[in-house]
């Protein structure tokens, strides 16, 4: 009895003790990021970075905040749409059999690896349809990174809607298109809205995509969509960190910060909106 | 003017389970009539075949014929049948993100009413009916969810009502709700019987004995017995209803 008591008190005590270690990792590995991106990000940033272009591995900032929003912009605008309107086709109108054949493509699709996307859009954008690296190439490279999450979470937030609300919306003599775009999408709104910022987010994180398809620029961006290449964030990253120069550690440090930044923000707004969401169902 | 329902040899399936096995009766025009019987005995079926709820499950089939007046339900497009033939749910199911006022206006907007001033008359006068104008109409812009459970219930109706059907299906109303506002609901049932063709599903007999002029007894998908209510609960003719209204089982 004693015995089997101590036994299963151990028992405990090293799964606990195995949880904590295991947690205990994780969270060393997330604060020993945020406080190099943190410390070295402070200390390099300057704020003359976000008003001058790069110049070599020198200068500011500005063509890579520039040209990144720019390819946001581009991939959200094409992105959103598509992913919101297939999530509701796949949620509202799809035949069962449809809708999980394109469930399981959209998750292979977020399965391919983003680098193999990027060599896609290479060999179709910037070869084949000769649009050279550009701010389109790179834009439609980061909407297939960003179209399977949009189109996901549009479907998982639609389906949470009680079938209550549709049968009400139906019963009042709606047809189904009717009932989604004034009934069904009001709740949905915060969850869709959420789903769009974070693959805003993940969009802005993504840097193979963009190797073979955006290409670099150290000017500010012009608004050619084709033929002419723009800077973004994460190559700074990817490439300064690698030059033997202060001066290029401290823009990729900078630039780092800066996404770091920007992404945190994001997902404030978010935690804010899915607050929001959730009063509003109660 | 409502108008009567007549039913015709209805079945209905799930996949292949038949639910409702031949079903062949008149609802009255002007009345309230109550479908009665134990769990799964295809009541709910039943009323969802009425405004065609039931074939927008996947996997629900229906044959047979539905008449309303003249004009056979299953030849008609859906949508056009739900507005004619309105329906209440078991729980109350504002639509939570529009105000009291929106709920109710909305039916008329997608109907195609236009002009404001006429929402506004239409969206009062169904509250009114609903019996629930004086409660709510210093706050009509206040989220349908601030109301109590029976006043979300008895909105859920001004809402079937603005869109002024002839038929209300009416789908255990009360049995969410407590004794108090189950005595509004069927207040209004009493009081809206005289223009509208009603259709009660309820599991309480007394309720059934209450608002309703006659009565259908349903038993697996059966319809056993149907009558007038006092009928029904004084001397039924077949055994089963004797023994489901006094309460031997079900």
């Amino acid at each position: 009895m004693t015995i089997r008591s101590q036994m299963r008190k151990w028992k405990s005590n090293l799964g606990w003790g195995v949880a904590w270690f295991g947690t205990a990792l994780v969270l060393f590995g997330l604060f020993h990021l945020l406080w190099t991106v943190l410390s070295k990000g402070i200390t390099s940033f300057r704020w003359d970075m976000l008003t001058t272009v790069t110049h070599g591995v020198a200068g500011g900032l500005q063509n890579a905040i520039l040209g990144t929003f720019e390819l946001i912009l581009i991939s959200t605008v094409i992105a959103a749409p598509l992913g919101i309107l297939g999530g509701v086709y796949v949620s509202e109108f799809a035949h069962t059999k449809v809708a999980s054949v394109i469930r399981f493509l959209t998750e292979v699709l977020s399965g391919v690896p983003s680098i193999v996307i990027g060599y896609f859009g290479y060999l179709l954008m910037v070869l084949n349809w000769g649009w050279g690296f550009s701010a389109l190439a790179g834009g439609i490279a980061l909407t297939i990174i960003m179209l399977p999450y949009i189109l996901r979470t549009t479907e998982s937030s639609l389906q949470q809607v009680p079938l209550a609300q549709r049968e009400g919306a139906w019963a009042l003599g709606m047809t189904r298109f009717q009932a989604i775009s004034r009934v069904v999408w009001r709740p949905a709104a915060g969850g869709i809205a959420t789903g769009v910022l974070m693959a805003v987010a993940i969009g802005m994180g993504e840097t193979a995509p963009l190797l073979y398809t955006a290409g670099w620029s150290s000017l500010n961006p012009t608004w050619h969509l084709t033929g002419h290449q723009v800077g973004y964030l994460t190559y700074v990253v990817w490439t300064y960190i690698e030059q033997p120069y202060p001066e290029a550690h401290a823009l990729a440090y900078s630039a780092a910060f800066l996404l770091l930044v920007i992404i945190l923000v994001i997902h404030l707004v978010v935690r804010i909106l899915v607050k929001r969401a959730t009063v509003a169902a109660k | 003017m409502s108008q009567s329902i007549s039913v015709e040899n209805l079945r209905a399936w799930y996949g292949d389970h038949l639910t409702l096995k031949g079903i062949t009766m008149e609802l009255e025009a002007n009345r309230a009539t109550a479908i009665i019987g134990p769990s799964g005995c295809g009541k709910s079926t039943f009323i969802r075949c009425l405004n065609r709820l039931h074939e927008t499950i996947p996997h629900g089939r229906v044959s047979g014929s539905i008449k309303l007046g003249d004009e056979d339900l299953y030849r008609m497009d859906p949508v056009d049948v739900r507005r004619v033939v309105g329906m209440v749910f078991q729980k109350a199911n504002p639509f939570p993100t529009m105000s009291i006022f929106e709920n109710v206006a909305l039916g008329l907007r997608i109907g195609g009413v236009r002009s404001k001033a006429e929402i506004i008359e239409r969206v009062e006068k169904s509250l009114r009916m609903a019996a629930l104008w004086d409660e709510v109409k210093d706050r009509l812009r206040e989220p349908a969810t601030a109301l109590s459970g029976g006043q979300q219930q008895r909105l859920c109706i001004a809402r079937a009502l603005a869109i002024e059907p002839e038929v209300l299906l009416m789908d255990e109303p009360t049995s969410a709700l407590d004794p108090g506002s189950t005595l509004r609901v069927e207040e209004l049932v009493q009081a809206l019987k005289s223009s509208y063709t009603i259709v009660i599903v309820t599991h309480n007999m007394q309720q059934a004995a209450r608002v309703a002029d006659k009565t259908a007894f349903f038993l697996n998908g059966e319809l056993i017995e149907y009558a007038d209510t006092a009928i029904i609960f004084t001397k039924p003719s077949d055994k089963r209803t004797e023994d489901y209204v006094t309460g031997r089982f079900g």
